[in-house]
């Protein structure tokens, strides 16, 4: 079951009335993020702290990989410095950081939201990419009664319900 | 909403008291080691200076970005401004102190030296002690606009006193970026003066804006404690967070640039800063200045939970204070005093100029609304949540 609504305040009051009946939402589409709808769907995402991991891996495997090569494998003396010169070490480090934990976030991101290049699109309404805020229920679910939550979501301000 | 602020009694005795050990360790001083008891008297002025400009940079930057979340916290900032006019007073008596901090003030140096010789169209006594002067006379004029416009917003409303502090705080902080930057590299730089630094007065700029924020925070923490600026919540928390978490990366970022280059280049010209510096005590402080400024602040800064709790919070500012002066510390005593001394005159001056600085917040607080009342941004300022 899916509810249109022309604005924030409608689907917030909608948002909190179906929650009050128990029922699970399934998704919420809106045109900008709303904190309020963020905290009440109650996922809670690991995105940083995976974050933070990657940029750990990628600043130690970095300054390691130029380690090995500048003391262990291959040492040359450049410019009179010592082999492991690790104030010009970082410079390459910082920069590599942020290319790994960019290119990990995305990949780790892509695979816990099922997102791969050539994937179709699932557009639940076409509003839903302009400036409509949408919410999804799903109506398999124990306890939903059509005509009742069709009545709440209308009450409530929304401008479409369909199924 | 009225908010007077009501200055403790044992405040304002605790800092007049502080004021005098400062004048008495400073007195003290000057009659057994001149040159130590100035290198501290400019130590600290440039520091609490630099927490003013500070402020005053933050202040122009909400405007700026026409910020509603700092509405309710602008009397602090402002509150710090105000300390400049008794800055210029003490720095117009440094000027007896310049001969036994700056080489180049000395004639036969000028005559001996090349180098000194050739920077001395730009460092000599006149010309140092004019822009001194200008450059509190810009501060101050602008600061105090920027105030009295402030207050009459309060009695009068309306959204033209706004629009007319927007457009000062664009002409402030180009006077601000540009002046303090000559300021730290007369102040600071030229007492190294064979040292080549580029990015010097950068640093000095974000170290002033980094724990100008650092103090912000913290007088609004201790007064909402104190049961003011109720309108305070953690989202602000957060937001203050952010200003010093922002700066201190990049402090950390130009700092880090500035040993590297010149480490990496190896001209004598640049490498003279830091070969006095990288033995004994002041090595210790090299590193002692990068956790205390960028390491800390970086790190239990980070978590979205910290960020927001003041248990975190309050020992990281104390921290970042303490970090201040050791980088004003490892630039001016390996150039003037030439060893590392630390004992009780440098405490008892800290204290001094700590009291005298709280003495000019607190005097200003009690002035006004502590909480401005016709800012167009107020309500926004309340209800901030995020």
């Amino acid at each position: 079951m899916v509810g249109v609504f022309d604005n924030e305040f409608d689907l917030i009051k909608a948002f909190d009335q179906v929650k009050a009946k128990g029922l699970k939402i399934d998704e919420v589409y809106t045109p900008y993020p709303i904190h309020y709808i963020l905290e009440g769907m109650g996922k809670k995402t690991h995105m940083t702290h995976a974050a933070f991991f990657f940029g750990v891996f990628g600043a130690l495997s970095v300054l390691g990989f130029m380690f090995y090569a500048s003391v262990i494998s291959w040492p040359l003396v450049f410019g009179g410095k010592p082999f492991n010169a690790f104030p010009s070490f970082m410079v390459v480090t910082i920069v590599a950081t942020i290319l790994v934990v960019t290119i990990m976030t995305l990949f780790t991101f892509s695979i816990r939201a099922k997102i791969f290049p050539g994937k179709t699109a699932k557009i639940v309404r076409p509003e839903a990419t302009d400036d409509k805020f949408v919410l999804v229920l799903k109506s398999d679910e124990p306890g939903f009664d059509k005509a009742e939550i069709e009545k709440l979501l209308k009450n409530n301000g929304a401008s479409d319900v369909s199924f | 909403m009225e908010e007077k602020f009501i200055i403790p009694q044992k405040f304002r005795l605790l800092t007049i008291i502080f004021i005098a050990v400062g004048v008495i360790s400073f007195v003290v001083g000057l009659l057994t080691d001149p040159t130590r008891a100035w290198a501290n008297y400019l130590l600290n002025n440039f520091y609490f200076v630099s927490l003013a400009i500070g402020a005053t940079f933050f202040i122009c930057l909400q405007y700026i970005t026409q910020s509603g979340w700092s509405a309710g916290f602008k009397r602090i900032p402002e509150a710090m401004t105000a300390y400049l006019p008794f800055a210029a007073v003490l720095f117009i008596i440094l000027f007896f102190g310049i001969h036994s901090l700056y080489e180049w003030s000395h004639p036969d140096a000028v005559s001996t030296d090349n180098l000194i010789q050739h920077k001395s169209p730009f460092l000599n006594v006149p010309f140092f002690i004019g822009r001194v002067v200008v450059f509190f006379a810009l501060w101050i004029l602008m600061t105090q606009m920027m105030r009295r416009i402030s207050l009459r917003e309060d009695l009068e409303g309306g959204m033209n006193h706004f629009v007319r502090l927007e457009f000062l705080s664009r002409v402030t902080i180009f006077i601000v970026a540009i002046s303090f930057i000559f300021f730290a590299i007369d102040m600071i730089l030229s007492l190294e003066v064979h040292w080549f630094s580029t990015v010097f007065a950068a640093k000095a700029f974000v170290a002033a804006f980094l724990h100008g924020a650092a103090v912000i925070t913290l007088i609004v923490i201790i007064l909402n404690k104190m049961g003011y600026l109720k309108l305070m919540n953690r989202s602000h928390l957060h937001d203050f967070t952010r200003y010093m978490f922002m700066l201190a990366i990049v402090w950390g970022y130009l700092n880090f640039v500035q040993f590297m280059l010149i480490w990496y280049g190896n001209i004598p010209e640049e490498t003279v800063f830091f070969v006095h510096r990288m033995h004994g005590v002041f090595e210790v402080l090299f590193f002692a200045n990068i956790v205390l400024n960028w390491g800390i602040p970086f790190l239990f800064l980070m978590p979205r939970f910290s960020s927001r709790s003041r248990m975190v919070m309050i020992p990281v500012i104390l921290l970042l204070i303490v970090g201040q002066y050791t980088e004003l510390y490892f630039e001016i005593w390996p150039a003037t005093v030439g060893e590392a001394k630390f004992g009780l005159m440098e405490i008892g001056m800290y204290l001094g100029f700590i009291g005298l600085f709280s003495f000019v917040v607190v005097t200003y607080l009690a002035k006004a609304n502590l909480v401005p009342k016709n800012h167009p941004f107020l309500q926004e300022s309340i209800h901030h949540h995020f």
